[in-house]
């Protein structure tokens, strides 16, 4: 089962260590934007950030936060905290352990450096919206809701007239609390480096594709971060770029993400963030590699919507028709497309008490996957911050099970 | 028959009533699951508009479709659907609030064999020009869609009439409240549920005429009604009440239940429509005015400051929060509120509740409680 | 070839040994809180009971929650695939097993081949589990071994609604004050862990011929209200509860 330790140093992502020197870096900078008159925003993790970065103003992902929050193990104690406060403890982990943070200065990194201003787009939730006016009541700021009409089955020219002029308004927005006009030259660049970054990412997840994966969606909850904090920055670009090259090296040298790879995955929902390395090691010990997921794809997802010339205008119809914001059915149907694509043999669906809009729904889409693929499909239930969700004996059994069935019908 | 009675009957036996009034009058059946539903719409293509507020039974083929962490009036709702026992629709519209409707409508359009299916995709902010054009341009878009799915012709004059229909269904509902709110003893918490509920469930003409009789018997008994001046007063909050029972419970522990601030209760009669104008416009214009659900966003503390004003202009001693467990907008603004309502130095006592309730012994202390504190 | 299978559930440690397509003998015992003693017991008392000795036993097969520390075993299964294993060596035409053990239940799908097809398990609560019946049990103070008798007597079984153990335990107390008969409630228990039952059926798809295993099986109100419930005739086998047992045996003479 185990391998020496220059099999292990083989198998490693070097641009792990670059990624974590940027975040670092990234973090210092949003920490001290007030010495260097710099404007802080909180933005949710699907909402429009090019016009941030078009205006200097540093972007903060309270959603990024909870992951790491969730990533070191410290949900437990905000989540409580936030119920100390009168947050139910069925809320949004996420949400709870933010708002518990603010007031505490706690979690990973001493809390989020404190914002100018909230921007707050539905594409994702609507739970973004109740947190955002917590905040915004707590910290007494002005928020900006970008509201993105739910596209059940369509992209109404209703809701089109409505978020096209949203943007308008963002940009008044923003130039009413910034104080100086938007440059138009400067926007029009930032959004043609945010669609290649997009362009980027969605190469690096494609590499998947190989056999064995030179990846696993473990890898790509990791380098996610960058294209939702940083998208529409050169350094995201130069970032990718190098991890393309990282991975399409690893394919030219056969190394995969895992020893052996003989059984491939799909991944649903959000991870489990405190668990990710138990969950990684578990499937590797079944030689089962989760090579792709539909999580880190919904960044770069709405991509046919952009017009990589006319950014702003078309960013939204981009951010109204993002994976979160369509009908179960086509959500299941871009399942199966990712299914065939990356040729996997079994669907894992993580059932996140957290997060409704991604969670009811799921079986359905497991139902549709069975019955036009028919792979085998597993259910985890369990929650992506708040470790008291999480029972580890029954899910070992559940993943024992499931990978036996993908086993007896593969061999 | 008389008008209590009747509306007890329909509110006992919804399906049976409005299978009958379908047989009885021809007319499609609409259901709808939010307060957000512009029933003037359905009326005026000569539908006929009914409201779904869960199951009063077992629920287990929703729990197929539906995790257990979803509320019991969104797994409810399905569950009625799955089972086919309200088959007689013609139709069901579904109006964008939370994360979990809007995923029951996915949902219901891939699992319900019977009737159309309409989404009726609103704004979630209120409080711009653009979000209330947009609230204007996505009704215009319904009475287009919900005219070709029933295949009827929605005029303008058809509007104006199911307007003023409805305009007085509220003022109605709205003086009930009143009468009851100056004098508690008029009519019992439970039959003013009753007569609430039954609104939404049954013929609106025929409602139309049966409060405008309630409204002249309740204000003869008022002439004659002594005040009690030793009753609680307490005001009734959260989203949708599926509960009679608290109210004799609240009553015999000496309190009263004077107004509330429910989905399925004050919210649903308060402003009108205006009459002037296009009518659309004024069916939009009273949905941007009405009291907010929190599903939707109208301004930071617009509820907090509706519950105090309620609290101040009804003399209300206290407030009980009912909030469905699993109920995300709700449990969100709560603590805010609460922090309000403190500073405001008003008594409040939070229930977290489901469907069925919790054991009768257990609300009966709370309320007691609660009652001997305000 | 002789082989047995060890089944460490929650609640009760099970033991099987078969020989050539024929059960020799099984075991049942509580586990109490050594998992790993418990898996022991059971087979040492089953080889003594049957005067099997311990080197004549080829492979061992363990499964069920405890199946990591039973440390003679040849290889470890989950308890899915030898619930599976032993309805297919027993009844080879079952297509579905609806499987209801201490702290988990299961609706399993099987193939023509007798093959696990699908699986869906109970979400994190306790609804519709032995453990569940075992707090209402208490909280009426009725043996549970009396359950299925009792309620087969109830002609209007009580409405038990709520999904969350600790709120339905609460429900069953309010129903006790009401003075509501209890057998009434009973049946009512039952008919509520059939709809939690008949939802995860729902899920994998019900195809008949159905078998009931795990201990559950023995409460005979269980399965007549599931059986009510999803309309079909449920197979009870006498060795339903050591099903898993005779599974892992059966799977031990593959390796």
């Amino acid at each position: 089962m185990s391998e020496g330790n220059s099999e292990k140093e083989k198998r490693k992502i070097k641009s792990e260590k670059k990624m974590r020197d940027i975040m670092t870096a990234y973090y210092i900078d949003a920490k001290t934007a007030r010495q260097n008159n710099k404007k802080v925003a909180w933005i949710t993790s699907g909402g429009p950030v090019e016009p941030l970065i078009a205006m200097d103003i540093i972007p903060v992902y309270p959603e990024n936060h909870g992951a790491m929050i969730g990533a070191s193990k410290m949900g437990v104690d905000l989540c409580e905290k936030a119920e100390k406060m009168g947050y139910s403890n069925d809320l949004c982990s996420y949400a709870r352990s933010d708002i518990s943070c603010a007031t505490v200065n706690g979690g990973p990194i001493g809390g989020l450096p404190e914002p100018d201003m909230l921007v707050c787009c539905n594409n994702i939730c609507g739970t973004v919206l109740k947190w955002y006016e917590v905040q915004a009541r707590y910290f007494n700021i002005p928020l900006f809701i970008f509201d993105t009409p739910f596209c059940h089955t369509e992209y109404t020219k209703e809701a089109k007239r409505y978020v096209e002029r949203q943007i308008g308004e963002y940009v008044a927005f923003l130039e009413s609390v910034c104080g100086f006009p938007m440059d138009q030259d400067r926007m029009k660049e930032v959004g043609r480096v945010s669609f290649e970054g997009q362009k980027l990412w969605q190469e690096v997840l494609d590499t998947a594709v190989h056999k064995p994966s030179p990846m696993t969606a473990f890898d790509a909850f990791f380098h996610l971060a960058l294209i939702v904090t940083l998208r529409g920055t050169q350094q995201t670009i130069d970032y990718y770029r190098g991890l393309l090259a990282e991975m399409k090296d690893r394919i030219e040298a056969g190394i995969g993400a895992i020893p052996r790879e003989q059984y491939r995955l799909l991944w649903d929902n959000l991870p489990i963030w405190y668990r990710m390395k138990w969950l990684s090691q578990k499937f590797a010990e079944h030689d089962a590699c989760l090579v792709a997921d539909t999580y880190t794809s919904a960044w770069c997802g709405a991509m046919k919507y952009i017009d990589e010339n006319k950014f702003l205008d078309s960013m939204a119809e981009a951010y109204s028709r993002i994976y979160l914001n369509i009908g179960v059915d086509e959500m299941a149907n871009m399942v199966i497309a990712m299914i065939d694509k990356y040729q996997v043999d079994g669907f894992v669906l993580h059932s996140n008490r957290s997060c409704k809009p991604y969670s009811l729904g799921q079986f359905d889409i497991q139902r549709i996957v069975e019955k036009e693929r028919n792979i085998p499909c597993l259910m985890i239930e369990a929650d992506m911050v708040d470790e008291r969700s999480f029972s580890e004996s029954q899910i070992s059994t559940r993943i024992d099970a499931f990978m036996e069935i993908i086993k007896d019908r593969k061999n | 028959m008389d008008g209590m009675t009747e509306f007890r009957t329909i509110v006992d036996q919804p399906y049976e009533y409005l299978q009958k009034l379908k047989n009885r009058s021809g007319k499609k059946m609409v259901g709808y699951v939010c307060s957000y539903t512009p029933e003037e719409i359905i009326l005026a293509a000569g539908a006929h508009p009914a409201r779904f507020f869960g199951t009063k039974r077992q629920i287990h083929l929703a729990d197929s479709h539906l995790q257990s962490y979803s509320c019991s009036v969104v797994r409810g709702v399905l569950e009625e659907g799955l089972s086919g026992r309200i088959g007689f629709l013609d139709g069901m519209v579904f109006p964008h609030t939370c994360d979990s409707i809007q995923r029951l409508s996915d949902i219901w359009r891939m699992n319900i064999p019977f009737g159309f299916h309409l989404d009726l995709v609103l704004p979630v902010k209120l409080n711009t020009s653009s979000a209330q054009d947009y609230m204007v341009d996505v009704l215009k878009k319904f009475r287009t869609d919900l005219g070709r799915a029933l295949k009827a012709d929605i005029t303008d004059d058809a509007l104006q009439k199911a307007i003023q229909t409805m305009n007085a269904i509220r003022q109605s509902i709205r003086e009930i409240y009143e009468m009851r709110s100056r004098n508690p003893r008029l009519m019992s918490g439970a039959d003013l549920y009753t007569l609430v509920r039954a609104a939404m469930i049954m013929d609106r003409e025929r409602l139309a005429s049966l409060l405008a009789q309630t409204v002249s018997e309740m204000k003869a008994g008022a002439a004659r009604a002594a005040e009690d001046g030793s009753l609680k007063r307490l005001v009734l909050a959260g989203g949708i009440c599926n509960h009679p029972d608290i109210y004799p419970m609240i009553e015999e522990a000496g309190g009263a239940v004077v107004w509330d601030d429910f989905c399925t209760g004050a919210r649903y009669f308060a402003e009108p429509v205006s009459e002037e104008g296009d009518p659309v416009s004024g069916i939009a214009g009273r949905l941007i005015r009405r009291v907010v659900c929190p599903a939707k966003h109208a301004g930071l503390d617009r509820r907090a400051r509706h519950i105090i004003r309620l609290v101040q202009e009804h003399n209300a001693r206290g407030v009980i929060f009912l909030l469905f467990k699993f109920c995300d907008p709700h449990a969100f603004d709560y603590p805010d509120i609460k922090k309000s309502m403190d500073e405001a130095g008003i008594p409040v006592l939070l229930l977290e509740i489901e469907d069925p309730l919790p054991g009768e012994g257990q609300l009966r202390t709370r309320f007691e409680a609660f009652l001997e504190m305000v | 070839m002789r082989t047995a299978g060890i089944d460490i559930g929650s609640i009760t440690a099970k033991a099987a040994v078969v020989e050539d397509g024929k059960i020799l003998g099984t075991n049942v015992i509580f586990t109490g809180y050594n998992a790993e003693a418990a898996g022991v017991k059971v087979y040492e008392d089953l080889l003594a009971e049957t005067g099997l000795d311990a080197s004549s036993v080829d492979k061992i097969v363990s499964t069920g929650y405890g199946r990591n520390s039973v440390k003679f075993a040849d290889r470890t299964f989950t308890e899915i695939m030898a619930h599976a294993s032993g309805a297919n060596f027993l009844k080879p035409e079952v297509r579905t097993i609806i499987d209801i053990g201490g702290q988990d239940s299961k609706a399993i799908a099987l193939d023509e081949r007798g093959k696990v097809k699908n699986f869906v398990m109970n979400d994190k609560c306790a609804a519709g589990t032995g453990r569940f019946l075992e707090v209402m049990a208490r909280a009426l103070e009725v043996d549970l071994d009396e359950f299925g008798a009792m309620s087969l007597r109830s002609d209007a079984p009580s409405k038990i609604s709520s999904l969350c153990t600790v709120f339905a335990e609460s429900e069953v107390i309010s129903l006790i004050a009401r003075g509501e008969q209890r057998f009434d409630i009973i049946a009512g228990i039952h008919e509520s862990i059939a709809a939690r039952i008949s939802a995860m059926i729902a899920r994998v798809g019900l195809t008949e011929p159905v078998m009931i295993t795990g201990g559950v099986a023995r409460n005979a109100g269980v399965v007549a209200a599931l059986e009510k419930k999803l309309g079909v005739k449920i197979a009870v086998l006498s060795s339903a509860q050591a099903n898993g047992a005779i599974g892992a045996a059966i799977l031990a003479s593959s390796l």
